[in-house]
């Protein structure tokens, strides 16, 4: 839903990072308000996780120049524990696995660090197991699953399932998620996009990171942005999205040999 | 066999004796034979009272004949692959005697002989081993070959010990890219000693793929050392089957010296009767990015004694090493004993290190499934060893996959 | 900071327990003589039986050799420089907790271990060693109740030699190694549990052992009888002030059950280990041992091993019962220039005989943890089974982790099988933590405890929380 006068929640200014020796997002611009949904789409390699990590503060990437404020607040200055507690949250393209950590602790602890940077009060473990129940609902994800260690040996579909568990713990105000709807069936990506759709609400924001246009069926995004070599070529509605799944990436391409980089707007 | 309690005295005597009965240093390898020679004079003969000597028995060397054997040069021997050269190793006549090298192989020179010779040993830790100083004070003659760079050889080598002693040195520099596959035939054909020291250095990008089958008798011993240098991008396979021993002792000692090479070892040991078969390998990473596969097997029936001691040294500067270790053993009889101990030693933090040992009968519900499909016990469990011996024997390169039926192996296990 | 480094920080925490007690205290001169012995039996006013244990082990002593250690490098050690027998002054044991010195009852309490009635534990009996003597033993007469024995060994040699004569000695013989002779020549105090047949013990025992003065050694020994059908949980603390000397801690555990017995031994340990140049610090060299003697016992054994200078453990079972099982649950943390050499020897010598093997090891900064094991499948052990695993998280590159696990076997019919891995904590897997909001050091010690997890649950309930709490403990603090 777009209303011009909506706060601002992130904005991101001519971000640059490189990870090693090797530059990957060369000026990055986007702005994202309460209530609004976005899609950033492009091949595979363009830069769509690097963006997200670098949003996270994931280590390995250095921001050579360029700002990201999120509520006015400069993001990239923050611990990635600090950002995930203001209500920055990044939905993993390729999750992690951490045997031993119980899945239900994490959730638990990651919960409690949220609630405590909001002024909530900690959830004992009784109280959270009530949270965290009725959370499950959003995912219909099996109880058995929080038994197990934090993502070990689940498939594909189930870890990006505990993604939106967490996501529906944590109500973030941004949730940046990184091709959440790859490696599901049919059915997975239908619950997966049920669970988002109940989460978004006017007072917060979602950017999907995905390159199939299927998710897009089933969340309708305000804004389309296609990525390549490391910047945003295009902005659109969603119709964009349509529009590169009848005519491929080839013009991407050809636009990139063509322009000079052309900073984009949105809203 | 005589006693352990008197072994090491009766192995020290006879070490004294022997020496005494050698002849005169002489030839190409007159200084080997004599820092051997003086070498052996001092060092302690192997006892269980050293570690790495602790579950092996070498009293079956203390009743040998320790004479320099003359090999029969062509009995027995298993045929060939086609179009391979085949060398035979007597311990005493040159190998390369009226032999033409094809292109890409070539002798050693004299002087690049004495500045190869030994290296790869020092490099390994083990040119003071005590066999390693027995095959010094014996060797007659070394098999010392270059294979050129970029070019790709297939190559055999075999040997038939009679009674007595038969030193085989061999060395091998593979130069930058140069590729090997050597299949190497080891047998018994009388009360004896077969004592084998291999030194191959691996030039960058280099693969030597060598297998070797080592079929004895209850009155004979194996000693064998095979020493390996691996630079970066080499690869190295080692197989080894060894079975019908009186006494086999395998020491594999690899060490990549700057890391980021590939190394495979393979080995079954089948014992049987008073049999006796201690493999020791020992596997050091010098740079990061090291890879190690090893799979080690052993078969133990009868009155058989099998040891394995894997040790595996990861240093701190060998980052980003995988290295991966497991020992299999097939326990079939309760006189038989097996000893097993992996020695993983890990500095560096971002590596791969599993290791893993098993120690079992055949499995029965394994047998069970097989009798209910109406296969006899016997053959159930004949195929279930076959089975266990195929993981190693199926990467056996060249003829030597031939040479090793699982019949010969396990004909009364 | 690198992840790496960070991590490596996290674990180097100050000491906690570091503080010396004031107290006046009776000593004996240093050094070890037969004069010694005879002078540490007399104090303690017993039987000639023991004596004569003393002195027979005293001599054994005299003809051994100190092994030397292969990986465990440490200056020898002058056993004429050691006090061999100190005691906080006080008239005997007291009858009731309120007599016993106000600074000993505060001791205890400053160490998390209060004995007062008020404040312990409502289902925990605690024997409290402060150096060579036992100061107090809760809750003796809710257990006399049940027929279980639970008191200082002194107090039982006193109480009960019929007993101590029966069963000291016969798991860890005086002359089994060197530490363990020493330790019979002149062993000072301990606990003594015995659980008469077919009880249930109603509380978990535990005992908790203070090393005060800096140059005295603790040679504290250890017996626990299960007869029949009974069962006990007992748990063992340890902790000792900073000294920059050495100290020795060489203790003797001997573990008994009968048939369709069980023992379950925990072990948190935290002596002193030095500072982080190596200077100063417990020298751990214990000898425990059980021995399942009947058919269907079960011998537990956790540790959870985070002080000493240097460790040397291997809590052992001899499993010679038909269907006898042993286990070894074990958490090893070293830092700095710590040395760790533990694990396990499984015997199995009857039929049927079960064991499982679990060992996590924790190496940093450029501490040296090995995990050395035999398993020993014994002629008659038909059908005997053994599992292993044996994992090590190494935190930086100067830290080293051995695994050296030993398998002989002499019987077909029995399965054995080993597992090890090697980790570390992975930059991806903090990150992930971090991203949902979790703080570094939480992060690393939300991984480093998920790691120890199949050894924590093991531990008595009561106590899981204080390991947990230990191992925070060593991982909380300066995060840049
Ligand atoms: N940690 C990393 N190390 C090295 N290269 C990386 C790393 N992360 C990303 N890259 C490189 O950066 C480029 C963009 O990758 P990525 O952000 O994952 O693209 P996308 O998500 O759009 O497929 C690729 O060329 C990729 O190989
Ligand atoms: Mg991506």
């Amino acid at each position: 839903m777009i209303r011009p006068d909506a706060p601002v929640l992130l904005e991101i200014k001519d971000l640059h990072a490189r990870v090693e020796d090797k530059a990957i997002l060369k000026g990055v611009n986007l702005t994202v308000r309460a209530g609004e949904i976005h899609a950033v789409m492009g091949r595979n390699g363009s830069g769509k996780s690097t963006l997200s990590k670098v949003l996270a503060g994931h280590p390995a990437y250095t921001v050579t120049a360029g700002a990201v404020s999120y509520r006015g607040q400069d993001l990239l200055a923050l611990d990635p524990e600090l950002r995930a507690r203001i209500g920055v949250f990044l939905g993993f393209q390729y999750p992690v696995e951490i045997p031993g950590v119980s899945n239900l602790e994490f959730l638990r602890v990651a919960t409690n660090a949220r609630r405590a940077e909001q002024g909530g009060e900690e959830l004992d473990t009784f109280a959270f197991e009530d949270l965290v129940r009725e959370r499950l609902n959003v995912v219909q994800m099996d109880p058995a699953f929080l038994d197990r260690s934090v993502n070990e040996g689940f498939s594909g579909g189930e870890k990006k399932r505990n993604e939106i568990l967490q996501m529906a713990l944590l109500e973030p105000l941004v949730a940046i998620l990184d091709e959440t709807d790859s490696g599901l069936d049919i059915d997975a990506l239908r619950i997966v996009a049920g669970g988002v759709n109940q989460l978004a609400n006017a007072d917060n924001a979602t950017v999907l990171i995905t390159h199939y246009q299927r998710l897009l069926d089933a969340i309708t995004p305000d804004y389309v942005h296609v990525m390549a070599a490391g910047r945003i070529l295009r902005t659109g509605g969603k119709e964009l999205a349509l529009e590169l799944e009848e005519r491929g990436y080839d013009w991407v391409d050809q636009e990139l040999a063509a322009q000079a980089p052309v900073p984009l707007e949105v809203a | 066999m005589a006693a352990s309690l008197t072994a090491p005295m009766a192995l020290a005597d006879w070490t004294q004796q022997w020496l005494k009965g050698l002849p005169v240093v002489d030839g190409r390898l007159a200084a080997v034979q004599q820092r051997g020679r003086e070498a052996l004079a001092e060092l302690p003969v192997p006892s269980s009272r050293q570690e790495d000597w602790r579950f092996t028995d070498l009293g079956l060397l203390a009743g040998l004949d320790g004479t320099l054997a003359s090999s029969p040069r062509d009995a027995g021997l298993p045929p060939g692959a086609p179009g391979v050269l085949r060398l035979v190793l007597d311990g005493r006549s040159d190998p390369l005697e009226g032999v033409a090298l094809p292109a890409g192989l070539a002798p050693l020179s004299d002087s690049e002989l004495s500045q190869a010779l030994g290296h790869t040993l020092a490099a390994t830790a083990c040119e003071h081993h005590w066999p390693v100083e027995l095959n010094h004070a014996a060797a007659q003659q070394v098999l010392a070959l270059r294979v050129a760079s970029r070019s790709s050889l297939s190559l055999e080598l075999v040997s038939t010990q009679a009674a007595g002693l038969l030193p085989l040195r061999v060395l091998l520099v593979l130069e930058e890219k140069a590729e090997l596959e050597l299949c190497q035939f080891a047998s018994a054909r009388g009360a004896g000693l077969t004592s084998l020291v291999l030194e191959a250095h691996l030039g960058r990008g280099a693969r030597l793929n060598h297998g070797m089958v080592a079929l004895g008798r209850n009155d004979a011993a194996l000693l064998a050392h095979l020493a390996i240098e691996q630079e970066p991008e080499s690869s190295a396979t080692l197989a080894t089957v060894a079975a019908g021993w009186g006494l086999a002792r395998f020491e594999p000692r690899i060490r990549q010296v700057d890391g980021s090479a590939s190394t495979t070892l393979r080995g079954l040991q089948v014992v049987d009767h008073r049999q006796v078969a201690d493999t020791h390998s020992h596997i050091s990473f010098s740079g990061p990015e090291g890879e190690l596969d090893q799979l080690h097997k052993a078969v133990a029936a009868g009155q058989g004694r099998s040891v394995f001691n894997g040790a595996v040294r990861v240093p701190r500067e060998a980052q980003r090493t995988n290295a991966a270790q497991l020992s299999r053993t097939l326990l079939l009889s309760d006189r038989a004993r097996i000893d097993t101990k992996p020695e993983l030693e890990i500095v560096a933090d971002d590596v791969k290190c599993a290791h893993g040992a098993t120690v079992s009968c055949l499995q029965t519900d394994e047998l069970f499934y097989l009798q209910s499909r109406g296969i006899a016990a016997d053959q159930a469990s004949a195929l279930l060893k076959r089975a266990f011996c195929e993981e190693v024997l199926r990467d056996l390169p060249g003829a030597a996959r031939q040479w090793c039926r699982f019949e010969h192996l396990l004909a009364s296990a | 900071m690198s992840t790496a480094q960070a991590v490596g920080d996290l674990v180097s925490q100050p000491y906690k327990y570091g503080f010396v007690t004031d107290i006046e205290t009776e000593k004996i001169a240093k050094g070890l003589s037969e004069d010694v012995v005879r002078l540490i039996s007399s104090k303690k006013q017993e039987p000639a039986f023991l004596l004569e244990f003393r002195l027979r082990a005293y001599r054994q002593w005299l003809q051994m050799q100190e092994p030397d250690w292969a990986t465990l490098g440490y200056p020898p050690i002058d056993y004429q420089d050691i006090i061999y027998y100190a005691a906080p002054k006080q008239q005997d044991k007291k009858a009731s907790l309120d007599e016993v010195d106000p600074k000993l009852l505060e001791t205890f309490d400053k160490l998390g271990i209060p004995l007062s009635e008020q404040k312990r534990l409502s289902n925990v009996a605690v024997d409290a060693v402060f150096d060579s003597v036992s100061i107090a033993t809760t809750y003796k007469e809710k257990l006399a109740e049940h027929g279980v024995i639970f008191c200082s060994i002194s107090e039982a040699v006193k109480e009960h030699p019929e007993l101590i004569q029966r069963y000291l000695g016969t798991v860890v013989p005086i002359n089994d190694n060197y530490f363990a002779a020493l330790n019979s020549a002149v062993f000072s105090d301990g606990s003594f549990v015995f659980i008469p047949k077919g009880v249930e013990c109603p509380m978990e025992l535990s005992t908790y052992f203070r090393i005060n003065s800096g140059d005295t050694g603790q040679f504290e020994r250890t017996l626990i009888v299960a007869e029949e059908g009974a069962s006990v949980s007992y748990l063992e603390g340890c902790t000792a002030p900073m000294f920059d000397t050495n100290q020795l801690h060489a203790a003797v555990v001997e573990l008994v059950t009968l048939d369709d017995a069980s023992i379950k031994y925990s072990t948190v340990q935290n002596w002193y280990a030095g500072d982080e140049n190596g200077v100063g610090g417990i020298y751990n060299f214990v000898t425990k041992r059980g021995q399942c003697r009947g058919d269907r016992s079960k011998i537990s054994w956790t540790q959870v091993e985070t002080g000493s200078a240097i460790t040397w453990k291997y809590p052992s079972c001899v499993l010679q019962g038909a269907e006898s099982v042993g286990e070894f649950y074990s958490v090893a943390l070293t830092n700095h220039r710590q040395q760790a050499d533990t694990g396990t020897k499984m015997i199995h010598v009857g039929p049927r005989t079960r064991s499982t093997i679990v060992s996590k090891g924790i190496s940093a900064g450029r501490s040296a943890n090995s995990y050395r094991g035999l398993v020993q499948i014994g002629p008659k052990a038909v059908g005997a089974k053994n599992y292993s695993q044996c994992d090590s998280m190494l935190i930086g590159d100067q830290a080293a982790a051995n695994t050296y696990p030993y398998i002989r076997s002499q019987q077909p019919q029995a399965a054995v099988e080993h597992e090890a891995s090697t980790c570390r904590i992975s930059e991806d897997q903090l990150f992930y933590l971090q991203s949902r909001g979790i703080g570094f050091e939480e992060a690393v010690s939300m991984m480093v405890s998920g790691f120890c997890r199949d050894v924590f649950n093991q531990l008595p309930m009561e106590f899981a929380a204080e390991a947990d709490k230990l191992l925070a403990l060593k991982l909380e603090g300066s995060v840049g």
